[in-house]
């Protein structure tokens, strides 16, 4: 009896191995082929030269040590991405945290005011930039309209400065889906607060600041702390949806992130080995904090 | 909280949050009120709130250019395959991560976590120059195929789903002489109604917006997706070279429409399926 069983769960484990893997198969064809192999392979394209013509020529480290000298665009594109991904997360991090709050205040028509701050970030990125491009243009534009019409003298010229163009594409990145999906994040999380400790700081007499600031910040810091690793992630992959329409990394190369580098580098100069050298760098850029943030969610989230 | 709020706070509460939904929806409005201006009123001084004049005539421009029909069909085809082979794939996919106990499921797991996180412009190279290799470059092979192979994001969501739902079902049907197979198709995927909604719902809008992959895989002006199309399409058709935006906003509203529509009568599952990947597991 007790060796029956003893098999036939073994039969059943041996059986499941068989079917799990089969039931896996679609997805192992696709990592082998459209994440495994390119990851290997741009580490072997980022050793050659190619312009798609002809055959890769190997040039040992010769790409990697153009990019790193002294008169390199390397360390600007690496400026230029830190400074992004900066404004990008600190906007939507602290927009997305905002509007929670709002959400979690006791108000009627929560329905109707989530619509109102939600559905702005699903729109496509191409329209929201399209849109900004027009609100923030010199002549045309609403916002320096209402500037003038408090009184600033001479309102700037937005999208041609390389300092004010951080602020069109800060409030750009209010409107990506990063924002709502935070925003739904923190909004469950402060569902989560106990409601003895705001009972707490209500007989003490806090006011509503101070409640955030003593209660609710700390009780929702290991969200705030793994939306922050997930934003930043998620710049690297959103930041070429909204530089390429919005700025074309311009003005000069003010707004010219390493993705949009990598893009034009490949595809419009065809130069295969220092794109790939790129490539090759922010793959390991985003190795780092990917390690990172399983570090932090094997603190603050648990997957099962 | 049982708390008097008084009268006042809850005004400034409300002042604070229609504040916001203005603030928030403000670009929305903005792209609609240009869509229904002349071009002359787009450069009117100062600018108009509510057009006083609605050229409705601009959306009829607009679906007019040949452009326009063939961009919205393609961006659908996009929508419609690719949302087809996420829900297909994923699934399938996710069943053992949640089910079935084996030697490799952890590893297969956690490098699905991780491919999560790798930007898709790190891998493009190489993934041009293998579709370049199968003839498939301006077409939409590049990126439909890829989608009947499992997104790792899309098999996270049917996993976490399919871990709710009582293995005790799995074994009944077992029992009853169902194979594996069988058992997802005829027992868990009918149950999984939800995440299959979620994810078809986030997968249609993550092509409806992208525009990265089109840029890169597509050439030919008649297979490319609104999105790529919006780039160049109304750019200089005004007279002495200026941009026609009010056309251009017409043009957007056209891609601003069924994300609306969508949240309207689906914003439960958006909500779930958005939120998914951050919280619990």
């Amino acid at each position: 009896m007790q060796a029956q069983t003893t098999r036939s769960r073994r039969g059943a484990l041996h059986s499941d191995a068989a079917t799990g893997w089969l039931f896996l198969s679609p997805w192992m064809v696709g990592f082998l082929l459209f994440s495994g192999f390119p990851i290997l392979f741009s580490f072997f394209l980022s050793l050659t030269k190619w312009n798609l013509l002809g055959d890769p020529q190997f040039v040992g480290f010769d790409n990697y040590r153009t990019l790193f000298s002294a008169d390199s665009e390397l360390f600007r594109t690496l400026q230029v991405t830190f400074i992004f991904t900066f404004v990008n997360v600190v906007v939507t991090v602290l927009m997305s945290l905002l509007l929670a709050v709002l959400l979690n205040l006791k108000v009627r028509f929560k329905g109707i005011f989530q619509f109102f701050y939600f559905v702005p970030t699903i729109m496509p990125t191409v329209v929201m930039t399209s849109c900004m491009i027009l609100m923030f243009n010199p002549q045309l534009g609403i916002v320096n309209y209402l500037l003038d019409r408090a009184g600033v003298a001479d309102p700037p010229n937005w999208m041609g400065s390389t300092t004010l163009i951080w602020v069109v594409v800060g409030v750009a990145s209010i409107f990506t889906f990063s924002t709502g999906q935070m925003m739904l994040i923190f909004s469950a999380a402060l569902k989560d607060v106990p409601l003895e400790l705001y009972e707490a700081a209500a007989i003490d007499g806090a006011n509503s600041w101070s409640t955030f600031l003593r209660i609710t910040l700390p009780a929702i810091s290991p969200m705030l702390l793994f939306n922050t690793v997930v934003a930043t992630v998620n710049s690297f992959n959103s930041s070429f949806a909204l530089i390429f329409p919005l700025t074309g990394g311009g003005p000069g190369d003010a707004t010219r992130v390493i993705s949009l580098a990598i893009f034009e580098k490949a595809f419009q100069s065809f130069n295969m080995g220092q794109a790939s050298a790129l490539a090759v760098i922010l793959f390991l850029i985003v190795a780092v904090i990917a390690a990172l943030q399983f570090k932090l969610s094997d603190k603050s989230v648990t997957y099962q | 909280m049982n708390t008097h709020t008084p009268t006042w706070t809850k005004v400034l509460q409300y002042a604070v949050m229609i504040a916001m939904a203005i603030f928030m929806f403000f670009p929305i409005y903005w792209i609609f009120a240009n869509s229904l201006k002349s071009l002359t009123g787009i450069s009117q001084y100062p600018p108009e709130l509510f057009p006083s004049n609605p050229q409705w005539g601009n959306y009829l421009e607009v679906l007019s250019k040949p452009g326009t029909l063939t961009y919205l069909r393609n961006s659908l085809v996009l929508v419609v395959f690719n949302t087809l082979g996420a829900l297909l794939s994923s699934s399938i996919v996710a069943y053992p991560l949640a089910r079935l106990r084996f030697r490799g499921r952890g590893v297969a797991f956690a490098l699905i976590l991780a491919t999560m996180m790798v930007p898709t412009v790190t891998l493009i190279i190489p993934q041009y120059l293998l579709f370049r290799s199968f003839g498939w470059l301006d077409s939409f092979w590049p990126m439909i195929v890829p989608s009947f192979f499992a997104q790792p994001y899309n098999v996270f969501l049917f996993r976490q789903f399919f871990m709710t739902i009582p293995a005790s079902l799995d074994e009944a049907a077992l029992i009853d002489g169902c194979s594996r197979w069988g058992v997802f198709y005829r027992v868990i995927a009918p149950l999984a109604k939800p995440v299959y909604i979620t994810v078809g719902i986030l997968s249609a809008s993550f092509w409806w917006n992208e525009l990265f992959l089109p840029l890169v895989f597509i050439n030919s002006d008649n297979l490319k997706p609104l999105t790529v199309g919006a780039l160049t399409a109304f750019q200089l058709t005004g007279t002495n070279g200026q941009i026609a935006w009010n056309l251009q906003m017409a043009f957007a509203m056209i891609m601003v429409l069924p994300p609306t529509l969508l949240y309207l009568f689906a914003s439960k599952y958006i909500s779930e399926g958005t939120m998914a990947g951050g919280v619990k597991g």
